[in-house]
C-alpha cells in the first residue's frame, strides 16, 4: 500500500520536509488507526457471514444440523425449477426500478421546497420528517387501515371527488406495489433530511455568481445545484437501491394485514398476498430458509441477490461518478 | 475554486427563488398540501389510540368515545420506563460508538488519499448488502458463544465497530466540503487528526447531524434485533419490543398498540426538534482556522 | 483433489457455525430424570403468548409450582419460533417452547430442534388414547413425538340462524351441494351487481377458507403413502377445486374480489360474518369469543363442515391443529421441563383452566368431558367434532408448509381462471411441491 497525502499543488513547499519514505509510512499508519474498529467490523459482521452463507449455498442443510454437500444444486433449482423465484425476483426489480427513482426524486422535491421556504421552515420541516419516525409495522398498518378499499377515508375521499370506482390498493394485485411504493415516499423522510441538509451546504456564492450570469432557475439547479449535492444523491440512489432490494417487512406485513389476518411481525400465514404481487425476493428466501427450512437454498438465493446486487450498484457508482463529473472526483 | 468566506448572515437570504410574493404563496400552498398529506395517517394513527377496542378497526374514524386512559393502560401493563432505560441504552451507546469510529473511517475514505480506497469503497457497499435475515443466522451463533444473548451488546458492539450505512453517509458529506479548506490548514502544519477535528467536523455539522440522528432512530425503532438478542430477558427489553406485547394468538389490541406506538415515537419526535437546529447551525460556519 | 479440498477449506471458515449446530444435541438420548424434590431448579419457558393470553398461561403454571414448589417457573412472552430456533442453534434455548406453527412440527421432530418425549411417554406410563387420534397425529412425525398438543383448535361451520330464519331454513347444510344452493339463496346483490350479502365466500385465503381446513370434507390428502405430493392423484382435491370453482363463477371473480377487499379484517369487530354480511364461513371454535367480545347480539349457530356428497359418511368430521409443547433440543434442565410439559398436557384441571382462558378446545378426552369446562351451545359444536373418529389434520411434514403454500398460490390462479386445465395444473403444483421438497434436510 502507497499512500500520498492529497494536496493541492501549491502546497507542496509547506510542510515540514520529512523524508519521503518515513511521511509514506507515517500516513499509512494514520489512515490504518482511522480504519481499524471498522476493519474489524468488516471482517467480523460482513465477511464471516458472507463466507459462512456462500459455503452453505452449496449444501443441503435445515440449519441446525451438519450440512450435506450438493454443489450447484440449489442455483440450478433457483435458475430453472422455481416459479414462485421469478415473480420474487420480478417484484424486487420492479420495486428497485419504480421506488428508487420516486424515491430520489420525491425527496429531492419535497427538501427543494423545504429550503425555499421563507417561514415556518421548522415548522414543515417536522412536519415532513414525522412519518419516518413511525416503526416500519405500525406505518403500514396505519397505511392498509387508510387504503382500505371499503370503508377507508382514501377511497371514501376519492369517491366524494367523483372517481366512481377508486382502486383496490393493497387488495388488488396490481395496485399493490404501487400502494407499498406510496407507503414508502410517504416515511422518506430521512433522505428528504439528508438532501436538504446537502442543499442548505452549498456555497451561496455560487448561486449569486450564476445569478449575475442571468442563469435561470432550471440552469442554476441543473448546474450549481446539482453538481454540488451530486455525492448526496449519489447516497440517495445507492441507498434507495439497497432498500428496495432487501425489501421486507413492509411487503410481509402489508400483505398479510390487508389479506385480512392480523398477524404481525414475521409471521405470516398469507405471504405475497394478493397473488404473490407483494411477496419480494428477501421474502421468498426468508420463507425458504426459515419457514421450510431450506437453508442451503436461501444461502443460494442470498448469494445470488448479493452478487447481482453488487454488480448493478457497482455499475450504478461508476455511472454516476462519470455522469456527475467533479462531483464526486473532487 | 477559491471562495470568499465569511458573511455567513447573508446565506439565507440569498437562497434562489427571488421574494416576490406570488412565489411565497406558490411554495407554502404546495408545503401545506405536503404536510396535509404526511400528517393524514399519523392523525388517524392517533385517533385509533383514543378509540375503545371494540371501535378500532370498525368503519368509524371518528373515536365514539375518547380513551385517554388507553395511555395510562400501556403504561400499566408494561414496565414503560424499564423499557425506555434500555432504549436509551442502545440508542445512546450506538449513536456515540459509530460516531467515534465511523467519522475517522470515512475521512480515510474520502479526504486521505492511499492506494486500494476506491476498493474500500467498494466494500463498505458490498457490506449494506447482504440481506440482514440470512447473516442473523451466523452472528446469532456468534454471540451466543460469546455468552452475549440476552443482553443488549450483541446490538451495541457492531455501531462500535464502525457502521457502513453512517461510513457511506458521512463519507459522502465529506466530499462536498471543497477540498481547499483541508489543504490550506495541512499547509499551516495540522496533523490529519486535527484536520478532521477542526476542518471537517464543523464543516460537516449538518451531515453528521444526519448521521447521528438516523443512528439514534434506527436503533430506536429496530424491533427484530432486540427481540433476537434480547427477548428472553425482559430486563433488557427495549421500547419497541414492548409493542409487540399487545399481541394475541387471534387477535391484537389495535388502540393500546397505536398508542403504544405514539409514545415510543414521542421521544423521537423530540430528539428531532433538538436535532433540527444543528442543520439549521450547520450552514452558518465561519471558515478555518488552525 | 483440487476439486474436493475447496469444500473442505469453506468448512473450516464456516466452522464456527457447522459446530455450534452439532453440539447442543446433548440429551438427545433417553429421558432426563425429574428433578429430586428437595432439589431447586429453574425452568424457562418460552411462548408467543402476550397480554391476556400470556395471563392465562401464567395462572396455569402456578399452579404447576404449588405442585412443585421446587421448580421454578420463568415464562417469556412474545417469543416467537424464529426467536426460538435461533436459540436452539446458539445453544440457548429455553427448558420449554410453546409454539403455534403446528405446520412446522414436522421440521422440528426431524431435525432434532424439539427433542424425541418418547423415552418419558414411556417412563412415565402417559396414556395418549386420551389424545384424540388427529391431535395425535399432528404433534408427532413418522413416530417420533417431539411434542404434545396444548388445546386445539376444531374448525366447523358458522352460520347465521337470522339469515337462514328469513329464507325458511331451518337447519344447516349437510352436504356441500346443499351449502352450494343455501349459499345461492342467502346471497342478496346490490343494485349495481356488487354483493351485498354473500350466503358462502369461495375465495381461497379469504378468513380460514384455506385449503387445510377445507380438503378433509372431501377426504383429499396432502401425500401419498411415500411421501410424495398427492395433490395431482387423490380425486378429492380434483373435486374440491371444481366446486370452488363453481361457486366463483356463480358471483363473478370481481365482484368477489370487490367484497373481500372490503369484508373487514378476520379478528376485529367488523368480521364480515359477525357484521351479518357473509352467512355461512368455516371458522375455528375460537370466533365464538370474538362473537360474544363483539357482537354478543348476533344470532348465530355452529355445526360441523359439510361434506361431499359422496362422502356422507365422513359427517361430523373437521380439521383439528393447534397449539404445541416441547423440549427444545439444548434445555437446560429437561428432567423438571418435562414434568412441566406433563403436568400442562396431560393434567385435566391444567387443560380445563387453559382451555377457559383461552377459548380453545381441550386435547384430552376427560378434559372435554369435564363438566368445569365452560362451553356453551356453540363451543359444544367443536368439542364433539374432536371426538369424531374421523377428526383430521394436516399430516406433519417437512414439506407441508410450502405445500400448502403452493396449493394456495394454485388455488387463486385457479379461481382466477387463469389455469386453463385443471388436470394438468395439478400435475404440475405436485411436481413443484415435490421439486421444493428435495431442497430440504431430509
Amino acid at each position: 500500500m502507497t499512500a500520498t497525502v492529497e494536496r493541492a499543488p501549491a502546497a507542496s513547499a509547506a510542510p515540514p520536509p520529512l523524508p519521503r519514505r518515513r511521511r509514506r509510512g507515517r500516513h499509512r499508519l494514520v489512515v490504518l488507526g482511522f480504519l481499524a474498529p471498522a476493519l474489524l467490523g468488516f471482517g467480523l459482521f460482513f465477511c464471516y457471514p458472507l463466507v459462512a452463507t456462500v459455503f452453505f449455498s452449496f449444501t443441503r442443510s435445515d440449519g441446525l444440523n451438519p450440512p450435506e454437500w450438493v454443489g450447484l444444486r440449489n442455483y440450478v433449482h433457483l435458475l430453472t425449477g422455481d416459479p414462485v423465484a421469478r415473480t420474487a425476483a420480478y417484484n424486487t426489480l420492479w420495486m428497485v426500478v419504480v421506488l428508487t427513482t420516486l424515491r430520489v426524486v420525491f425527496a429531492l422535491g419535497t427538501a427543494s421546497v423545504l429550503a425555499r421556504l421563507r417561514s415556518g421552515v421548522g415548522f414543515f420541516r417536522t412536519v415532513f420528517y414525522l412519518p419516518a419516525l413511525a416503526p416500519p409495522v405500525a406505518a403500514t398498518l396505519a397505511f392498509v387501515f387508510l387504503f382500505n378499499p371499503g370503508t377507508g377515508p382514501v377511497n371514501a375521499g376519492l369517491r366524494a371527488i367523483g372517481i366512481d370506482s377508486p382502486p383496490g390498493w393493497f387488495t388488488d394485485p396490481a395496485w399493490a406495489k404501487p400502494s407499498l411504493t406510496l407507503l414508502m415516499l410517504w416515511c422518506s423522510g430521512e433522505l428528504m433530511i439528508i438532501i436538504l441538509a446537502a442543499l442548505l451546504d452549498v456555497p451561496t456564492e455560487l448561486y449569486e455568481a450564476a445569478a449575475l450570469d442571468g442563469a435561470g432557475p432550471w440552469s442554476r439547479f441543473r448546474h450549481v445545484t446539482l453538481p454540488s449535492i451530486a455525492p448526496v444523491l449519489l447516497f440517495g440512489v445507492v441507498n434507495s437501491v439497497i432498500l428496495s432490494l432487501q425489501f421486507f417487512t413492509q411487503a410481509v406485513v402489508g400483505g398479510s394485514v390487508a389479506s385480512g389476518a392480523a398477524e404481525v411481525a414475521g409471521h405470516s400465514k398469507n405471504v405475497g398476498w394478493p397473488g404473490n404481487s407483494t411477496l419480494t425476493f428477501p421474502a421468498w428466501l426468508y420463507q425458504q430458509g426459515f419457514r421450510y427450512f431450506n437453508m442451503g437454498y436461501a444461502a443460494a438465493m442470498c448469494t445470488l441477490l448479493f452478487l447481482v446486487s453488487f454488480a448493478c450498484t457497482v455499475v450504478l457508482i461508476r455511472r454516476m461518478r462519470s455522469a456527475a463529473g467533479t462531483g464526486e472526483a473532487r | 475554486m477559491t471562495t470568499a468566506l465569511g458573511a455567513p448572515a447573508a446565506r439565507r437570504t440569498a437562497r434562489p427563488g427571488g421574494g416576490s410574493v406570488l412565489h411565497w404563496i406558490a411554495v407554502h400552498s404546495i408545503a401545506i398540501a405536503l404536510g396535509l398529506m404526511f400528517l393524514l395517517p399519523l392523525l388517524f394513527m392517533a385517533l385509533t389510540a383514543v378509540m375503545s377496542d371494540q371501535q378500532t378497526l370498525t368503519t368509524q374514524l371518528w373515536p365514539g368515545e375518547w380513551r385517554w386512559e388507553n395511555f395510562a393502560e400501556v403504561f400499566a401493563k408494561a414496565p414503560m420506563l424499564s423499557y425506555l432505560g434500555n432504549s436509551l441504552l442502545y440508542s445512546g451507546l450506538a449513536t456515540a460508538g459509530m460516531l467515534l469510529t465511523s467519522i475517522p473511517a470515512a475521512y480515510a475514505l474520502s479526504r486521505l488519499r492511499w492506494r486500494g480506497r476506491n476498493l474500500a469503497f467498494f466494500a463498505v457497499v458490498a457490506a449494506m448488502l447482504l440481506p440482514p435475515q440470512v447473516v442473523a443466522v451466523p452472528l446469532y451463533i456468534l454471540w451466543a458463544r460469546l455468552g452475549l444473548t440476552g443482553t443488549l451488546w450483541p446490538l451495541v458492539i457492531p455501531y462500535l465497530l464502525g457502521d457502513f450505512f453512517s461510513i457511506f453517509l458521512l463519507r459522502q458529506f465529506f466530499l462536498t466540503i471543497p477540498q481547499d479548506y483541508a489543504d490550506a490548514a495541512r499547509v499551516d502544519g495540522c496533523s490529519e487528526f486535527r484536520v478532521l477535528l477542526r476542518v471537517i467536523l464543523p464543516m460537516a455539522r449538518p451531515g453528521i447531524a444526519a448521521a447521528a440522528l438516523f443512528c439514534f432512530l434506527y436503533t430506536w425503532n429496530d424491533y427484530f434485533g432486540p427481540l433476537l438478542y434480547a427477548g428472553e430477558r425482559p430486563e433488557s427489553w427495549t421500547l419497541s419490543l414492548a409493542l409487540a406485547s399487545f399481541r394475541g394468538l387471534h387477535n391484537v389490541e389495535w388502540n393500546l398498540t397505536m398508542a403504544a406506538t405514539l409514545l415510543v415515537m414521542l421521544p423521537a419526535i423530540v430528539l428531532f426538534l433538538f436535532a433540527q437546529k444543528s442543520f439549521v447551525k450547520g450552514i452558518t460556519f465561519t471558515g478555518v482556522k488552525g | 483433489m483440487g476439486t474436493s479440498r475447496r469444500p473442505a477449506l469453506l468448512a473450516v471458515a464456516a466452522g464456527l457455525l457447522v459446530a455450534a449446530c452439532t453440539t447442543g444435541g446433548a440429551g438427545g438420548g433417553g429421558a432426563a430424570p425429574a428433578p429430586r424434590s428437595d432439589e431447586q431448579v429453574t425452568v424457562s419457558v418460552w411462548s408467543n403468548f402476550a397480554d391476556r393470553e400470556l395471563a392465562a398461561l401464567n395462572r396455569v403454571l402456578d399452579g404447576f409450582h404449588a405442585k412443585h414448589p421446587n421448580i421454578t417457573v420463568r415464562s417469556e412472552g412474545s417469543q416467537d419460533d424464529d426467536k426460538i430456533l435461533q436459540s436452539i442453534r446458539g445453544g440457548t434455548a429455553p427448558d420449554v417452547a410453546i409454539s403455534f406453527s403446528t405446520d412446522q412440527l414436522g421440521q422440528y421432530c426431524s431435525t432434532g430442534a424439539w427433542q424425541n418425549l418418547g423415552p418419558y411417554l414411556e417412563r412415565d406410563k402417559v396414556d395418549l388414547d386420551q389424545i384424540p387420534k388427529a391431535v395425535r397425529d399432528y404433534t408427532e412425525y413418522r413416530g417420533t413425538r417431539c411434542a404434545m398438543p396444548l388445546l386445539a383448535d376444531v374448525y366447523g361451520l358458522y352460520y347465521n340462524k337470522e339469515l337462514f330464519a328469513k329464507a325458511g331454513i331451518t337447519s344447516p347444510p349437510r352436504t356441500l351441494s346443499e351449502l352450494t344452493d343455501i349459499a345461492k339463496r342467502l346471497t342478496v346483490f346490490n343494485p349495481d351487481g356488487s354483493i351485498q350479502v354473500a350466503g358462502f365466500v369461495p375465495t381461497i385465503n379469504f378468513y380460514n377458507h384455506r385449503p387445510q381446513m377445507l380438503a378433509p370434507h372431501w377426504n383429499a390428502r396432502w401425500q401419498k403413502p411415500d411421501g410424495s405430493s398427492a395433490l395431482a392423484s387423490d380425486p378429492g382435491w380434483k373435486e374440491m377445486f371444481t366446486w370452488l370453482k363453481e361457486l366463483v363463477d356463480f358471483y363473478g371473480r370481481d365482484r368477489l374480489a370487490k367484497f373481500t377487499a372490503s369484508a373487514g379484517q378476520q379478528y376485529s369487530a367488523d368480521n364480515a360474518f359477525q357484521q351479518g354480511r357473509v352467512a355461512m364461513m368455516i371458522d375455528g371454535e375460537y370466533r365464538t369469543a370474538f362473537v360474544s367480545q363483539y357482537s354478543p347480539n348476533l344470532a348465530y349457530g355452529t355445526a360441523p363442515f359439510p361434506v361431499a356428497d359422496s362422502r356422507q359418511n365422513l359427517h361430523g368430521t373437521g380439521y383439528a391443529t393447534g397449539t404445541i409443547i416441547g423440549i427444545p433440543r439444548g434445555a437446560k434442565n429437561a428432567g423438571a421441563a418435562w414434568e412441566l410439559v406433563k403436568h400442562l398436557t396431560t393434567d385435566t384441571d391444567a387443560l380445563v383452566e387453559l382451555s377457559n382462558g383461552l377459548k380453545n378446545v381441550p386435547t384430552t378426552r376427560d378434559a372435554l368431558r369435564s363438566p368445569k369446562l365452560q362451553a356453551d351451545e356453540n363451543f359444544q359444536t367443536f368439542t364433539k367434532i374432536s371426538e369424531s373418529p374421523n377428526l383430521a389434520s394436516s399430516p406433519s411434514s417437512p414439506t407441508l408448509a410450502s405445500a400448502v403454500k403452493f396449493t394456495e398460490d394454485f388455488a387463486t390462479r385457479w379461481l382466477n381462471g387463469e389455469v386453463a386445465n385443471l388436470d394438468e395444473g395439478l400435475a404440475a403444483l405436485a411436481k413443484q411441491i415435490d421439486d421444493n421438497a428435495a431442497l430440504g434436510g431430509k
